[in-house]
């Protein structure tokens, strides 16, 4: 019965397609209009909006008053300022080395954690549960745990260290130690993520390439490099697209642990743009900074992608 | 079969689509512009008559929480028991002072009437008036009403000749010292930085106690308030008096943050204070591991609780030292509070009521005698202080020397970014003191000039 309920308006349609089709689909897309309409408006005024307003602010001199923001005049000064401002340019270092560092790691760890996985013949379910741990945990909560973790007078990291004859550190008190912390803390947050992309797409691998290459008698490593990596390429490039847009966003994790210090040695883009934004109270050059970082971010993973492309066509022609 | 049609005729329709959104968006966009532009031409035109009645109407106080808990709700009750048409709503800011900054800033500018009156710090009256966030007090009060604060307060309040905040409660650095620990070592409180240093290092070696001395070291507005005291002691300033040069790369700047990091270095404070603000250091001490704190006022009823403190009764107060060679004592840091009023509030009459009754002796002497808040009006101070039941801290700020942060100027979160994150640069060790004060100085320099 359901059968031939979905056939009878298929046969419908195709019989109707020189007739009635065009008043049939105009009507239809009107019902779609009316229904998608809300939606439309709700992302206009929660994505695109903002976005709009942002790259207006960052090109006008805005000055901010008791009664409202005004936008004067169209300028390219706060980007100038930008360029000019060391603060600026190391901000940008930073988070550059930052994102480079976690994603190049996570995806390493993530991958080898993904394939002793899909290995795993028990306790798959538990053991995936138990990885995506830390990535469930809310980032500025896990941030405060690592923050007891590095405390510099009753750490947990410090009194292991102590334990161990090694002196004790004060893992947030200087520039490269600092960073590293945090580095390390954001690739036990977000390995997790990378690997459950990776397995997912090791789950799709299809099973006669490995069958044929057993027959040849290809070597586990061999299989791993000339096989199972270049058939996840799309798979690692989803992993990686979506770890650089985070990454090089990162605010919540130097906002709990060191507030963009010591120094200014984890003062993150967006971390500036806070500080210039709702510290300073000026929203020109705050929003530049953000505007920046967007744009920097989207031409780094276009030219990834483009990079990507180009050696996943070579390797088809080949 | 179906499923590739609906997806054919859903492709067909995806160029339409596309157009609306753009048109949408736009239409959206366009809105906004016209809505931003139409609030900034109504300037808030102000007269020297405020509007609404002084006795009565609703008012809403914004304002974090202030040291102990209920200080607020108390204030509260006793005003409306004096003026009982006035209600006021208590709406509890966040107590990071730079969210409860950024909330007030995006409410005010977004044109809310709401708070009416709001409790903000003291280092904000240049950036709320130059940005037009914060009524001028001076056009609806009269100089006599100003004259009856501690001295310097009123001044750190004004900008460019306005009065903007009028002045709740002041705060300061204090020496908080273990009176055990000196006995047992027979050695004096501490009146030189050098003096504190070589204690510091002899009870730690004698294992008396396990650090020295603790105080604000993180890179935060916190440094930029113990780099002052140091910095002043030593005969030195952040800027001119014009707020047109920069003046840190100096003799007195290099003694001041030699003398900084050496208590690292020396172990006379632990590696870690330089991640430390006021919770951490004021931590260490009353868990009874270190010697010495430098705090504020509301750190002594911390350490006088014992659900908080090992040190209950050990702890001694004292004014901040100074380098050999000055005169003691040193100089403390303002900290504190003022009340201001939102330029959209529709009663300015009742909230200049309330800000008024806040200053009276009767809210000051509630706040110093019951909270042992420090009052900012100077007779209250003076009756306080002659009172040997007053606690500690309020009796020693009658004798401190005070010096303001150089926050007269709107770019003042700038200038002091550039002070405190190479001070804690030099004092982890990352740079030298000397670079440290040379990249302080060009990038205070830029800040003066409203640059990033």
């Amino acid at each position: 019965m359901a059968v031939v309920a979905e056939v009878a308006p298929v046969v419908a349609n195709t019989r109707n397609r020189n007739g009635r089709r065009d008043v049939h689909t105009s009507r239809q897309a009107r019902i779609g209009w009316m229904f998608s309409t809300p939606a439309l408006i709700f992302v206009g005024m929660v994505t695109i909006f903002p976005i709009v307003f942002s790259v207006a602010l960052s090109l006008s001199n805005v000055s901010v008053t008791g009664s409202g923001f005004a936008l004067q005049g169209f300028t390219f000064s706060n980007y100038s300022q930008l360029v000019h401002s060391s603060t600026w340019r190391y901000a940008l270092g930073f988070t550059v080395i930052y994102t480079v560092v976690t994603v190049l790691v996570e995806l390493v760890l993530g991958t080898a954690i993904a394939l002793a996985l899909e290995r795993l013949t028990k306790g798959r379910g538990l053991m995936m549960a138990l990885l995506l741990l830390p990535w469930s945990i809310i980032t500025v909560i896990s941030a405060e745990l690592w923050q007891y973790i590095y405390e510099g007078t009753y750490g947990v990291l410090q009194a292991i260290f102590q334990a161990l004859g090694l002196g004790a550190p004060v893992f947030l008190g200087s520039p490269t130690s600092a960073v590293v912390s945090m580095m390390v803390a954001d690739v036990w947050k977000t390995t997790p993520f990378v690997a459950v992309i990776v397995i997912a797409g090791l789950v799709m691998l299809p099973g006669d390439v490995y069958e044929a290459a057993a027959c040849d008698g290809a070597s586990a490593w061999t299989i791993f490099w000339k096989i199972t990596l270049p058939l996840l390429r799309p798979t690692i490039a989803i992993a990686v697209l979506f770890r650089i847009l985070q990454a090089f966003g990162v605010f919540d994790l130097p906002f709990v642990l060191t507030g963009g210090g010591p120094g200014t040695a984890t003062t993150s883009l967006a971390i500036l743009s806070y500080k210039v934004m709702f510290q300073n109270i000026d929203y020109g050059p705050g929003a530049a900074v953000a505007v920046s970082a967007t744009l920097l971010v989207v031409l780094g993973c276009l030219a990834f992608l483009r990079v990507f492309k180009a050696q996943v066509g070579r390797e088809e022609i080949q | 079969m179906k499923l590739v049609k609906t997806d054919k005729r859903r492709f067909s329709l995806k160029s339409t689509r596309t157009t609306t959104l753009v048109l949408a968006t736009s239409a959206l966009v366009l809105a906004a512009c016209g809505t931003t532009s139409s609030t900034s031409s109504t300037s808030s035109g102000s007269t020297s008559q405020p509007s609404g009645s002084a006795t009565s109407g609703n008012i809403t106080w914004w304002a974090s929480p202030i040291g102990q808990v209920g200080i607020r709700a108390n204030l509260i009750s006793h005003f409306e028991k004096a003026y009982p048409k006035i209600h006021v709503t208590l709406e509890s800011a966040p107590t990071n002072t730079d969210t409860n900054r950024s909330q007030l800033v995006t409410e005010i500018s977004g044109g809310s009437t709401s708070p009416d009156v709001f409790m903000g710090d003291v280092i904000w009256p240049a950036q709320f008036g130059a940005h037009g966030l914060a009524v001028p007090l001076s056009k609806y009060l009269p100089s006599s009403y100003f004259a009856k604060f501690a001295p310097g307060l009123v001044a750190g309040a004004t900008y460019k000749n306005q009065v903007y905040g009028s002045p709740l409660f002041e705060d300061q650095g204090f020496l908080y010292y273990r009176k055990d620990l000196l006995a047992k070592a027979n050695l004096p409180v501490p009146k030189t930085w050098q003096q504190l240093e070589s204690e510091s290092l002899t009870l730690e070696k004698d294992n008396l106690v396990k650090y020295g001395f603790v105080w604000e070291g993180d890179s935060y507005e916190g440094l930029t308030c113990d780099f002052m005291e140091y910095l002043t002691s030593a005969g030195g300033k952040v800027v001119n008096s014009s707020y047109t040069q920069a003046q840190l790369n100096s003799p007195a700047a290099f003694k001041a943050l030699t003398f900084m990091r050496s208590l690292i270095t020396s172990g006379a404070s632990p590696q870690a204070v330089t991640t430390f603000q006021e919770p951490q250091a004021m931590a260490v001490f009353d868990a009874g591991n270190a010697a010495f704190l430098r705090n504020w006022d509301y750190a002594w009823s911390n350490s006088q609780n014992p659900a908080d403190s090992k040190v209950v009764g050990d702890v001694g107060v004292a004014p901040l030292p100074t380098f050999a060679g000055q005169s003691y004592p040193g100089y403390s840091n303002i900290g504190g509070w003022n009340l201001y009023i939102n330029p959209h509030s529709k009663n300015v009459a009742a909230d200049l009521t309330f800000i008024k009754w806040m200053s009276s002796t009767e809210a000051q002497t509630i706040l110093g005698k019951t909270y042992s808040e420090i009052p900012t009006v100077e007779s209250v101070r003076q009756t306080l202080a002659a009172s040997s039941s007053t606690p500690p801290p309020l009796r020693v700020a009658a004798q401190t020397r005070l010096v303001p942060r150089p926050a007269g100027t709107p770019n003042y979160p700038q200038l002091s970014t550039a002070i405190y994150t190479n001070v804690n640069g030099a004092l982890s060790g990352s740079m030298s003191v000397s670079a440290a004060l040379k990249a302080a100085q060009s990038q205070a320099q830029t800040a003066l000039s409203g640059g990033l």
